[in-house]
């Protein structure tokens, strides 16, 4: 009986532990499904989430993008808008320089011989001082070189150059050439030159040479440049490179308050014209050897009439005065009567045409009396003794 | 002023200004080189005129043979006279030129004293 009661007791404890078993197990999987459920929607949410902040992230970048963009064009409207402006006035300064220069060409000849012409002439330099940085201002807005019509020899482009610097007198062109450039490369050589030239005179002491001369390398003609300045960190090697290739152009807005245009107008007129300029070389007073290699495209062997005197060919050209064979005891020719009269100056206009035989005459006929009149003088006077002219009357 | 057509500008003026050819030496007094002063070169000078200024040896050249005065110079040159005046220092400087004064003009009478010797002849010889 008692067995019974405990057998029962069992099996009643067995049911209902697997009763709750049953019912525990229906919970743990309804659990379960609740919870894959809530994890699917978790998931969702969580890439809907993303979704949105990649969008949010594009457009972010896009904006950023669009900023920088439009900041960029306000700068190179900016820089384009400064550009016109300067352009303009720098071409009107560029004009009114150079027809400066042509008035007071004018005026040096005009007031040649007078005491006059020494501040003339200091005026001149400071005018083509001026000259050289309207050009250069308008080269760095686009606005062309003035030209010139006719080629010239290397030196006296060099030579030009020269004027267009302060301290022009520490400048020393070693060499005179031959080699003529062309008409159209002389301004922006000129202008390039006068660069360097101003160049090598700021970081080089007052008084020490800055050496010009001139080299043929395989087809380019070089001119060689060289100061006795502190040289060059390699940091300024690099830059000064970069900015005379042409390919790193310099904004206006960058060149700061006390600008340095000299080498981005350089490059550019080096980029324009076909010339390259190289400034890494070392000089031999350790200073810097600044190179402007000009390609056979811009200048010729020709020999060119000196800038100054083209008229010269026809004296030059008429027949030789009578050549010394009679000197007098010092060497020195003997004044006899002259086959072409010296005093005979040119008409500016026929540089061609050779002088025509009457006029020839006349002149002749007035040196020779001229020259008697003026021995007459001497001897009439009794001068002391020429030392070097002695016996030529006795 | 963007409108303004690109037209070229044309450069006048000589290439090599005068200050350059003069080499920035100042301008001698006038009286050094008055324009019939006599200029002609000393011997042995073409040997070294080869590291003269194309203009400096012009000038050289051109008193080669005999003398010339300053302002026959400047007129074959086409120089300004006083281009051609600080040249011809710069020459006379490195002992390549000599000069020579030209003849001064004789100087003026005076009239008192020739007053005098007329009154004196007609004192003398009655007129």
């Amino acid at each position: 009986m008692n067995q019974d009661a405990l057998v029962w007791c069992l099996v009643a404890a067995v049911a209902v532990s697997v009763a709750a078993a049953l019912v525990l197990n229906r919970r743990n999987k309804a659990i379960a499904a609740k919870k894959s459920q809530v994890e699917a929607t978790m998931t969702q949410k969580l890439s809907e989430t993303e979704g949105q902040l990649a969008t949010v992230w594009a457009e972010l970048q896009q904006h950023k993008a669009q900023h920088a963009e439009t900041i960029r064009e306000a700068e190179e409207a900016a820089e384009e808008s400064t550009k016109a402006v300067l352009k303009g006035s720098a071409r009107f300064l560029q004009s009114l320089a150079a027809e400066q220069l042509a008035l007071l060409e004018e005026i040096q000849r005009k007031y040649g011989g007078h005491a006059v012409l020494g501040d003339l002439l200091e005026v001149n330099h400071a005018n083509a001082q001026m000259a050289r940085k309207a050009q250069g201002i308008a080269v760095m807005c686009g606005a062309p070189l003035g030209r010139r019509s006719k080629a010239a020899s290397v030196y006296d482009v060099v030579r030009s150059a020269q004027g267009q610097i302060r301290n022009f007198r520490r400048v020393e062109i070693m060499q005179q050439t031959g080699f003529a450039l062309k008409a159209s490369a002389v301004s922006p050589v000129a202008l390039a030159v006068a660069e360097l030239l101003d160049n090598a005179a700021s970081f080089s002491q007052q008084g020490s040479p800055i050496e010009v001369t001139f080299q043929r390398v395989q087809k380019n003609l070089c001119i060689v440049i060289d100061d006795a300045g502190v040289g060059m960190g390699d940091e300024d090697r690099q830059k000064a490179s970069a900015l005379l290739s042409g390919d790193h152009r310099s904004r206006l807005s960058q060149l700061g308050n006390q600008p340095k245009f000299g080498f981005p107008v350089i490059g550019l007129l080096a980029q324009q014209y076909g010339f390259r300029v190289d400034v890494t070389g070392i000089s031999r007073y350790g200073g810097v050897r600044a190179v402007v290699l000009l390609p056979e495209e811009l200048w010729t062997e020709e020999e060119t009439a000196p800038a100054e005197a083209p008229q010269l060919s026809s004296i030059h050209g008429t027949p030789a005065r009578p050549e010394s064979a009679a000197r007098t005891a010092h060497g020195l020719p003997r004044r006899g009567a002259r086959q072409v009269p010296i005093a005979s100056v040119p008409d500016r206009d026929d540089t061609a045409a050779p002088p025509v035989a009457a006029p020839e005459e006349a002149g002749r006929a007035a040196g020779r009396s001229l020259g008697a009149f003026q021995r007459g003088t001497l001897s009439g006077r009794n001068l002391a003794p020429a030392p070097f002219e002695g016996s030529d009357d006795a | 002023m963007r409108d303004e057509p690109d037209h070229d500008l044309e450069l006048t003026s000589p290439l090599v200004p005068l200050f350059v050819i003069t080499n920035g030496r100042s301008l001698p007094p006038e009286h050094v080189y008055e324009r019939t002063t006599l200029v002609s070169a000393h011997e042995g000078a073409s040997a070294a005129a080869r590291t003269l200024s194309p203009e400096a040896r012009l000038v050289l050249d051109l008193v080669m043979d005999g003398f010339l005065s300053v302002a026959e110079v400047a007129a074959h040159t086409h120089l300004p006279l006083g281009i051609v005046r600080i040249l011809l220092a710069e020459l006379e400087e490195s002992g390549l030129v000599i000069t020579r004064k030209p003849v001064p003009r004789a100087e003026r009478a005076d009239r008192e004293l020739l007053n005098a010797v007329l009154d004196g002849l007609k004192a003398r010889f009655g007129a």
